[in-house]
């Protein structure tokens, strides 16, 4: 029982640091499409690379932070049901959801994006706007990172419910202390 | 035999299955997988045809269009985060409170202008629900009226423009129209999330009226259930210039911030991405505004100035760069515009930092995060879904059926929005958006619907979906911070009549098509 807890302690850490490092992209796509306006707006100068450093930005974001939503408890669930049963069966619920709907799902898209993102890298993939970015590779290379964070943060989804299921405790190591809000 | 109804199976197995409460986007996914497993084995389903799935996702990542909901989302929480909002609705209430039905008509014009600004649904409904219905429950209003006023009023967001709901819609109807243009080899006009903010901004406005009319003819008819508000015993006494402070920092910062978010998509000066990126700016400078003590207070008001001045100067100087013919004017107002911008940079840098210093700009960042999070989690799904769904021939049998029912566009319609409200009781605007909308967009913009007018009908439709029992997320919102002495029967009852004046507007747009499409058409096309 004390390796599943640091098991999750440690899945549940990973999710979080990553999760609000990468928080930090939404004020920079905030301030530079702001001064994005301002200069094409006021002076006439427009940058697209630097637009695209924003779409770049979002990408990130979309990708890396889905395992931390899971974490935290805020992707959408339809509540009529789940919300009035006991810890126990929740647990079941999603311990079983983890199994045969997510895992089943990362390993599909894994395998499918695997040779997508290779073909990609191996040619150096490069923005089809002449004056883009030329990391659409790396842009491609985010699917892996989408399965990953997922993949990470599931795993301990799926070991808290396990957990709970085993001691019938509600009360879960789920956030670790001091992660905000 | 049983493998020609695959999809349909897909559809209601998935339906079904996410009423376990397992997160949607991945029981979605899951189910499609399972199905296309099924079709395999049928041999009607290629499983190599999920091999197209990391181009969608890629296409999901690269799709410029959606920038503006992160930054939506980001100026409705940092106006609710540091309370921005609230002193919205405080105001309002001091302003209308006196009135009979006063309070809950504030709550009608806090939730317009709240919609306006924020879009965001839950936070619209908790705040107003831990403000506003207490007062009011103290002033004697009927719980049902004050708790209907309020789940409705914040739901409003979903409609009046800018809304994340429409961003997505847009985006999924321009999509939509494209196959439909390519399928009847018509250059029909292309629609975009503008025009769907014009088309549904007349819509909103009527939908508010309308509640604003029921509250003022209720509390007519019958006032013991709107009272005119005595004067709060708890409320501290203020001053009148405490009282103008609170009319300008309350009412008409906020209410500036969002005409010119929203004039200048309408005006068709700025795409609804840059807007957002402005609006959110502008929350950020509110908010800062709110919380910093005087002599920061002082410098970010000159920035604010200087950010009016700087659009002012536009409109009159040339100030274009990178060109050599300046007049010594243009060269002089070039170097005010500089000072006025490094004015306007030192504020927001201010606002920034006081945000940070309080904790609510890591906390609107983070949270902004998880919703992208969560948002893309769901469009994987639902591009799973629908690969799936196509694959199984689910488009050719959703034509059919759509195209089969009498009455041609009439009735075609009419089935997806019964369908769409009856799917409101238990999926909310996310699932029924990104599942329904790309598998009945196309044929109903065939059959001869104009993609501006649809995409209001479903925005109005959906935003039911927030207000129908058992599931209506405003409801699950309100009940979650109503105090214990209402109960969730009266919740249910008030809002009844709400969802009449709802079911009442779709009709009206449904016979008066020109009310969604006359705003577009006069301003963009």
């Amino acid at each position: 029982m004390r390796l599943l807890d640091m098991t999750i302690t440690l899945l549940d850490g990973l999710t979080a640091v990553v999760g609000r490092m990468v928080s930090w992209l939404v004020l920079y796509m905030v301030v530079v499409t702001f001064a994005n306006v301002v200069l094409r707006y006021m002076y006439g100068i427009s940058n697209i690379a630097m637009i695209e450093t924003v779409l770049y930005a979002f990408a990130v974001v979309m990708a890396a932070t889905p395992g931390w939503t899971l974490q935290r408890n805020e992707h959408v669930r339809i509540d009529i049901f789940y919300g009035t049963q006991p810890p126990r069966t929740k647990a079941a619920i999603d311990l079983a959801g983890s199994l045969l709907l997510l895992f089943p799902v990362l390993w599909v898209i894994w395998s499918s994006a695997v040779p997508y993102v290779q073909r990609s890298w191996r040619l150096q993939e490069t923005s089809s706007d002449v004056s883009g970015l030329p990391y659409v590779f790396a842009l491609k290379g985010l699917i892996l990172v989408f399965v990953m964070v997922l993949a990470v943060q599931g795993l301990a989804f799926a070991l808290r419910n396990l957990r709970v299921l085993i001691t019938g405790q509600g009360n879960t190591p789920a956030v670790p202390a001091g992660s905000g809000t | 035999m049983i493998h020609e109804y695959l999809e349909i199976g897909l559809f209601l197995t998935a339906v079904a299955l996410m009423m376990f409460g397992f997160p949607v986007a991945f029981t979605l996914a899951g189910t499609a997988l399972a199905f296309a497993l099924l079709g395999q084995w049928f041999g009607i389903f290629q499983f190599r045809q999920l091999n197209f799935l990391p181009q969608r996702i890629f296409g999901i990542m690269s799709n410029d269009v959606l920038i503006a909901a992160p930054l939506f989302i980001y100026m409705g929480l940092m106006l609710e985060k540091s309370r921005v909002a609230e002193d919205l609705l405080l105001t309002m209430t001091r302003l209308f409170g006196g009135l009979r039905g006063g309070l809950a008509l504030s709550v009608v014009l806090v939730g317009m202008l709240m919609a306006a600004s924020t879009g965001i649904v839950g936070a619209t409904v908790v705040t107003m629900g831990l403000i506003a219905l207490p007062v009011m429950l103290r002033q004697g209003y009927d719980p049902r009226l004050a708790t209907g006023v309020i789940c409705a009023s914040g739901t409003l967001g979903q409609i009046i423009p800018p809304s994340i709901v429409l961003v997505f819609l847009g985006d999924i109807l321009t999509y939509a129209n494209q196959q439909a243009n390519l399928k009847s080899g018509s250059t029909g006009t292309s629609v975009g999330v503008g025009d769907l903010f014009a088309g549904s901004l007349v819509p909103g406005l009527l939908l508010v009226a309308a509640y604003a009319l029921y509250v003022v003819v209720l509390a007519w008819l019958r006032p013991s259930t709107a009272p005119a508000m005595l004067d709060d015993p708890d409320a501290p006494a203020i001053s009148s210039r405490e009282r103008w402070a609170m009319f300008w920092s309350g009412l008409v910062a906020p209410g500036a911030l969002v005409i010119a978010v929203l004039g200048s998509i309408l005006g068709g000066i700025a795409t609804p991405t840059e807007a957002a990126a402005v609006g959110a700016i502008g929350a950020t400078l509110l908010a800062g505004i709110r919380v910093a003590p005087g002599r920061d207070r002082r410098l970010m008001l000159v920035g604010v100035v200087a950010a009016i001045a700087l659009m002012v100067m536009n409109g009159f100087f040339n100030l274009l760069l990178l060109r050599d013919d300046f007049s010594p004017l243009e060269t002089a107002m070039l170097w005010l515009s500089f000072a006025l911008l490094a004015s306007v940079t030192l504020g927001i840098a201010l606002s920034l930092w006081h945000v940070l210093r309080l904790g609510v700009l890591t906390s609107v960042v983070q949270s902004t995060a998880r919703i992208c999070g969560m948002i893309f989690a769901i469009l994987v799904g639902a591009s799973l879904f629908s690969l799936t769904f196509r694959g199984l021939g689910g488009e050719e049998t959703v034509h059919n059926l759509l195209a089969s029912l009498p009455g041609g566009l009439t009735g075609a319609m009419f089935f997806v929005m019964a369908l769409m409200f009856l799917m409101g009781f238990f999926l909310d605007f996310l699932e029924i958006v990104f599942i329904l909308v790309p598998i009945v967009g196309p044929t109903l913009i065939l059959l001869g619907a104009d993609p501006v007018w649809l995409g209001v009908m479903i925005a109005v439709n959906l935003q039911t979906s927030f207000l129908t029992p058992p599931f209506g997320f405003a409801l699950f919102f309100l009940r979650g911070v109503a105090p214990p002495t209402v109960t969730t029967q009266q919740i249910y009852a008030g809002i009844i009549p709400f969802v009449a004046i709802q079911v009442l507007m779709l009709g009206v747009i449904a016979a008066f098509p020109g009310l969604a499409t006359g705003l577009p058409n006069l301003l963009f096309r």
